[in-house]
């Protein structure tokens, strides 16, 4: 199956870990929102249409994407099982939205993964590139690239006044939503982060733990991302993001200095402590593996772990989710057997053990 | 505070959902709350419960006073009215924006921090109509002017100028180039 090379665990480029800053700002990601003018959006349109506008899209894509270099794989997400759905969704390669597979639709991937579109979201088409680091002028070229090479073939539902038009008058205008994925250890432990959040949703951006607004985030990752989509030039709000992630990052920094001086010892006890529990636990829940990450990174990033590759670390955040873990184990698993399988993985992964050969089983 | 699920753990997280348009707030433990979401990081959530926001501004009953907007405000494409676009917080196709044009003024300045015209990325096709809708737009300007400082031969001029743009747009621009 076409699908396979996308379920297996294996990291995606985007989540590679290279580039400037990368030790907190892990991953970029723009999305663009397009419709399609002689169909009615997704909350309106038939079972019939859904179709239509998934076969006009899928064709061009297959068809022309090679113009750019990009030979899509086609993956249409009603004839994709549950659980593979979901490994798409914890690899980010789609949305939740899409997964429910409400209507006709697909999503198309890149071989290297850095580029997904979904078709019949909650729009008729959504561009998404991903890239590691923090790269938002190249991830804006690559999307950019290929929505001008789409609407060349395709009519798009545009307004002179009101820009792309969408589903979601939140969407409206450049369809953009442009993010940062930041790991903010330092402003977490010193309880800046609340601080911080106010301040720049005042600035027409907002930031998100992964628990949703407002919350503690799991691993101390924050996504921080435009919320306006009206008034200003795609350029204007890359640049207004850009400068604020430059700012929360010499933030961070500033707090990991202060930390490091003040409490050398705390610090360096926890992200110990934190590396002995991902290497030897036999049982992890989400949230202390997560906590844990986010610990074993900084221990990396401080240069007091210094024979661990951050690439792995990015790896196991993604791998470590539900439905990965099952397609890895090969078998349905109960929330206390995710648990057991989740520490057999860390401890694979980061001791590069083999723990296949041990005749070991899940609880 | 002890865990709102197992009522065992004290709560550490506090997870705010919205479920048929109602804020529930629930505190939870950290083992119960990372077994209720997965990692993911809020990938694709509405900033905001966009149809709450809608309803508080758009309130109920206003929807009713006056009968004749309410049956202009029906979207002639899909069928969506006002009313239910409130309610989802959703377009059913393009001709919806033209539809509730009068209203939209109002919901994109509040979502959009006062903006309320899109001012970015054009697509090929429709860039050449637009710069020549402007240019006219210019060049009406430019005629009033003239016509009120009484300088008839530059308004004829412009009005020529006029003339030869709209025969332009009627018989259709090259798409792209
Ligand atoms: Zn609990
Ligand atoms: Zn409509």
């Amino acid at each position: 199956m076409a699908i396979d090379r996308f379920l297996r665990p294996k990291a995606s480029s985007w989540m590679a870990n290279d580039g400037e800053n990368v030790d907190i700002a892990m991953s970029t990601r723009i999305r663009l929102a397009r419709n399609l003018n002689d169909f009615q959006f997704p909350y309106a349109f038939s079972e019939d249409e859904a179709l239509k506008v998934d076969k006009a899209i899928s064709a061009v894509l297959l068809d022309k994407g090679r113009e750019l270099d990009y030979n899509f794989t086609h993956i249409d997400i009603q004839e994709t099982p549950t659980l593979e759905r979901e490994v798409l969704v914890e690899k980010h390669l789609i949305s939740p939205y899409l997964a429910k597979g409400q209507h006709s639709g697909s999503v198309l991937l890149s071989n290297n993964e850095e580029l997904s579109i979904m078709v019949n979201e909650e729009d008729h088409l959504r561009i998404q590139s991903l890239q590691s680091g923090f790269h938002l002028q190249e991830a804006y070229q690559v999307a950019h690239q290929l929505d001008s090479l789409l609407e060349k073939h395709l009519s798009y539902a545009f307004h002179e006044k009101f820009g792309y038009l969408t589903s979601c008058p939140t969407n409206t205008g450049t369809g953009m939503r442009a993010s940062v994925m930041l790991h903010l250890p330092a402003l977490t432990m010193s309880h800046q982060i609340n601080r911080i959040i106010p301040a720049i949703s005042r600035l027409g951006m907002v930031v998100r733990g992964s628990y949703g607004e407002g919350s503690e985030a799991l691993g101390n990752v924050y996504q921080i991302s435009n919320q306006l989509t009206l008034g200003k030039s795609e350029y204007e709000i890359l640049q207004d993001l850009q400068n604020m992630t430059e700012q929360i990052i010499q933030q961070e920094r500033r707090a990991r200095e202060a930390i490091l001086n003040n409490s050398p010892v705390v610090l360096e006890d926890r992200i110990y402590r934190s590396l002995g529990t991902l290497t030897h636990s036999r049982l992890l829940t989400t949230e202390e593996a997560a906590t844990c990450l986010s610990d074993v990174r900084l221990g990396i990033d401080l240069k007091m772990i210094k024979d661990m590759d951050m690439s792995i670390l990015n790896e196991l955040m993604i791998f470590m989710q539900p439905a990965f873990l099952q397609q890895y184990s090969n078998k349905p698993l109960q929330p206390k057997e995710r648990d057991f399988a989740r520490a057999r993985l860390f401890r694979e992964r980061l001791n590069r053990e083999s723990l296949n050969d041990e005749g070991e089983d899940f609880v | 505070m002890i865990c709102d699920q197992c009522g065992e753990r004290p709560a550490s997280v506090i997870v705010k959902q919205t479920q048929q348009g109602q804020l529930t707030e629930r505190h939870l433990c950290h083992i119960c709350a990372a077994g209720n979401q997965s990692i993911n990081i809020a990938f694709e959530q509405d900033p905001m419960a966009i149809h709450q926001l809608l309803s508080n501004w758009f309130p109920a009953q206003q929807k009713t006073i006056n009968p004749v907007r309410k049956e202009v405000a029906v979207c002639p494409t899909c069928g969506f009215t006002f009313t239910k676009f409130l309610e989802l917080g959703k377009f059913g196709c393009a001709s919806c924006y033209d539809t509730f044009e009068p209203h939209l003024v109002e919901i994109f300045k509040r979502l959009h921090n006062g903006n309320i015209e899109h001012n970015g990325k054009i697509p090929a096709s429709y860039g050449n109509t637009l710069k020549i809708k402007k240019d006219i737009e210019e060049l009406r300007k430019q005629m009033k002017t003239s016509v009120e400082g009484e300088d008839f031969e530059k308004a004829a001029k412009l009005r020529d100028e006029i003339r030869v743009l709209n025969t332009q747009l009627e018989g259709g621009v090259s798409n792209g180039d």
